[in-house]
């Protein structure tokens, strides 16, 4: 298998279609709540992360261990769109352990579909392949940089997902006026603490994911604080995060102004994104690894 | 005619904020009622007040009778008031009593509360026969209703909604605590609802030290007083409220205050009461969720969405029983009309034979009993295709001719032989005879067919 590039992209294709699978049933469920359809969306999702995250280990086979950094981007098929895909299967493994745990398949009705809508785009997408530095090729400052921000981003994009339920049903409760899918949205309480822990969890990797960003881009460009985008929406994300924590702690904010925070601290995140792809000339050699590993 | 009148308003016309102005206080009803039954057109009427109704039922002279009980209810009920009369008032009682028009269809409390409405009206001397008879016959019909279909079954009633929005805030009440003001039976049930699903402590506050812990005693509570409101308000994570006061006890400054200290931690209100003990404004504090009876009303109706097919069952019930206590109420129209003609016939032919037996000379006791025996026979088979009429078309307009026609005028001479039947009387009432007052007619509320 790890010596057919061609089998690591089918991997991730029978992935995708049971990750659309998935998020057909929890769809489904949402109209008609049975319980047998969130088991099949849970088992469905699980098996859709294991072929997912054995195309990666195929990809790294095919790599000949130049680096973790290389993880699933070995394959020309994936250029562009490679970095979406290791976020996607980031917040999937997110997602089923906190299942594992609380029980939210109204959170797989969010996270299912969107993780197809982010993998289609990341299948299609055909970027143009840049160079890795060749001092990063092996460094480990790059690879925990790489997962601990795609562990920050999966954490906060379940945290921005709950905000958004929390936000829903907050205002059904307030209002008076439950909407047809009130009964299957778990309690304010649950939302709430969940949405934290995941904040907190989204804050430390990311505290890591910019110190360890800090380093990489010290030893490929010999700055460690380089003015871009990306850093800046980054830091602000950090910022607000950091802020968010000690209102909880100190102030004992909670409930809405919490979502709203986590869903301001996620959108500066998808901003660092953005700037990460939209300005590929000044990222880091890390970020280049990222969406360019093909090239050693 | 008397003819059968409601008069009043319900959740389904005016909301909680409307309500809470005209409930009648229970140490008010006898006054109430007193004013009523003094109305110079009125003949009979009870009042049912509950948190979502407050209506007149009343057996009346006439249907303009509706103005002046409209009047009594003041001006804010009569800008808002259905004036339902005769067969659609007859109706709505049977709707109620059913639980059809409740805000939780298939709840069980209405019963209660009608059979109870009727009660005081009795004891204070406003119901007669008629509203007996009606009222009994509304909650037989209900009973049908509970006991045929399947209305009640997984009804959500009030409390259990209350209980459901509480989770749907708090999550698992484990270690919840729960704050329970006043002594309404919703509100009990619902803190034992809450109790029994892991809430770690249940405090009751009553104006009266001795009912908190009477009431503390039953739901396995701790008797607080109401006067450390705002220290418990930082405590209590949910508070029901079901006290009589007239004025909210838990105001917007006083939860405002209570929120800072507690750290903004979720705090949820249900008020059960009526008029309402919850400021409205303590809903718009950040993590402070107010439902009062209007508000578990709409998630109620979700619920009552679900079993429209049973509704429909339980409606042609009603119709039903509507239709048998009309026919019932013919029958008994008809039968002394009958009483009497019997009686009269029997009294011709038992004077005839007495007259033709002296006549006779001596007969043996056989020859006596024989003669007897035919005179009987005569009446009786003269009589039987008239009986069979007017039994088989209830009365009516030939029950009238009937009467006209043998001179069998009410209270003419003979007595009449049948007696008019009892109404069966509702569980745990005396029979409505005994409690007629003096100088009732006991009429009938709804007119015969071809009478009216």
């Amino acid at each position: 298998m790890g010596n057919n590039p061609a089998m690591a992209t089918l991997l991730v294709h029978i992935a995708l279609v049971a990750y659309a699978a998935a998020a057909a049933a929890y769809l489904t469920w949402l109209v008609r709540p049975r319980e047998r359809l969130v088991s099949a969306g849970r088992a469905l999702l699980f098996t859709g992360l294991l072929l997912h995250l054995t195309s990666f280990a195929a990809a790294v086979s095919l790599s000949h261990g130049e680096g973790l950094a290389r993880a699933g981007f070995g394959s020309d098929a994936w250029k562009g769109g490679q970095l979406f895909s290791l976020l996607a299967a980031a917040t999937v493994a997110g997602y089923l352990a906190l299942d594992l745990r609380y029980r939210l398949p109204v959170a797989g009705a969010f996270v299912a579909p969107v993780t197809v809508a982010v993998m289609v785009p990341a299948h299609l997408v055909h970027s143009g392949t840049r160079a890795i530095a060749p001092e990063l090729i092996h460094s480990t400052a790059l690879a925990v940089h790489v997962f601990s921000a795609a562990a920050g981003t999966a954490a906060l994009a379940l945290a921005f997902a709950l905000s958004l339920l929390y936000l829903t049903s907050e205002k059904q409760l307030k209002s008076k006026q439950p909407g047809r899918l009130f009964a299957r949205l778990p309690s304010l309480e649950l939302i709430d603490r969940v949405g934290w822990h995941l904040s907190v969890w989204g804050f430390v990797f990311l505290s890591v994911a910019i110190a360890t960003g800090s380093l990489v881009s010290h030893e490929a460009s010999g700055s460690a604080f380089p003015i871009a985008p990306k850093e800046g929406f980054a830091v602000l994300a950090w910022a607000l995060l950091a802020g968010l924590i000690q209102a909880r702690l100190v102030a004992g904010w909670r409930g809405r102004r919490l979502a709203l925070l986590v869903v301001a601290g996620f959108l500066l995140l998808v901003g660092t994104y953005a700037g990460l792809l939209a300005a590929p000339q000044h990222v880091s050699s890390a970020a280049a690894a990222l969406i360019a590993p093909g090239r050693g | 005619m008397p003819v059968l009148l409601c008069i009043g308003l319900s959740h389904k016309q005016v909301p909680i904020a409307v309500r809470e102005q005209l409930a009648v206080a229970t140490e008010d009803l006898p006054g109430r009622l007193a004013r009523l039954r003094a109305m110079p057109a009125v003949r009979e009427a009870m009042l049912l007040s509950t948190c979502n109704r407050v209506e007149v039922f009343a057996v009346a002279d006439a249907r303009n009778a509706a103005d002046d009980v409209l009047r009594d209810l003041g001006p804010l009920a009569a800008e808002h008031a259905l004036i339902r009369v005769e067969e659609e008032a007859l109706l709505h009682l049977f709707r109620v009593a059913a639980s059809l028009d409740s805000m939780v269809v298939g709840e069980a409390q209405i019963q209660g509360q009608v059979k109870e409405a009727h009660a005081r009206a009795q004891e204070a001397g406003a119901s007669g026969a008629a509203l007996a008879r009606a009222v009994s016959a509304a909650l037989s019909a209900a009973k049908r209703v509970r006991t045929e279909t399947a209305i009640a079954r997984g009804v959500v009633s009030i409390s259990s909604v209350a209980v459901r929005m509480a989770h749907k805030v708090l999550g698992d009440p484990s270690g919840r605590t729960v704050l329970l003001i006043g002594a309404g039976e919703m509100a009990q049930l619902a803190a034992r609802e809450l109790r029994a699903g892991g809430a770690s402590e249940v405090l009751v506050a009553n104006r009266s030290a001795a009912a908190a812990e009477a009431l503390a005693k039953e739901v396995g509570g701790i008797a607080v007083g109401l006067g450390e409101l705002a220290a418990l308000l930082e405590r209590a994570d949910v508070v029901l409220c079901s006290t009589a006061a007239q004025q909210p006890l838990v105001t917007r400054d006083l939860v405002a205050r209570a929120s800072k200290v507690r750290r903004f931690r979720p705090l949820f209100f249900i008020d059960l009461a009526v008029p309402r003990n919850v400021d409205p404004a303590v809903n718009q504090l950040e993590n402070v969720y107010v439902y009062d009876l209007d508000d578990l009303e709409r998630v109620a109706a979700q619920n009552r969405d679900l079993r429209v097919q049973e509704v429909q069952r339980a409606e042609a019930i009603v119709r039903e029983e509507i239709v048998a206590y009309a026919r019932a109420k013919q029958e008994r129209a008809a039968v002394p009309v009958l009483g009497r003609l019997r009686a009269q016939a029997q009294a011709l032919a038992d004077a005839e034979v007495e007259r033709t037996l002296a006549l006779l000379g001596p007969l043996s006791e056989r020859q006596q009993k024989s003669v007897r025996s035919m005179a009987t026979a005569i009446v009786n088979k003269l009589l039987h295709r008239p009986t069979a009429r007017l039994r088989g078309e209830l009365g009516g307009p030939l029950a009238d001719a009937a009467a006209e026609l043998f001179g069998l005028q009410e209270g003419g001479d003979p007595e009449p032989t049948e007696r008019e039947d009892p109404p069966p009387p509702a569980s745990g009432e005396p029979p409505a005879a005994s409690r007629e007052p003096p100088g009732e007619t006991g009429a009938d509320v709804l007119p015969l067919t071809g009478r009216k």
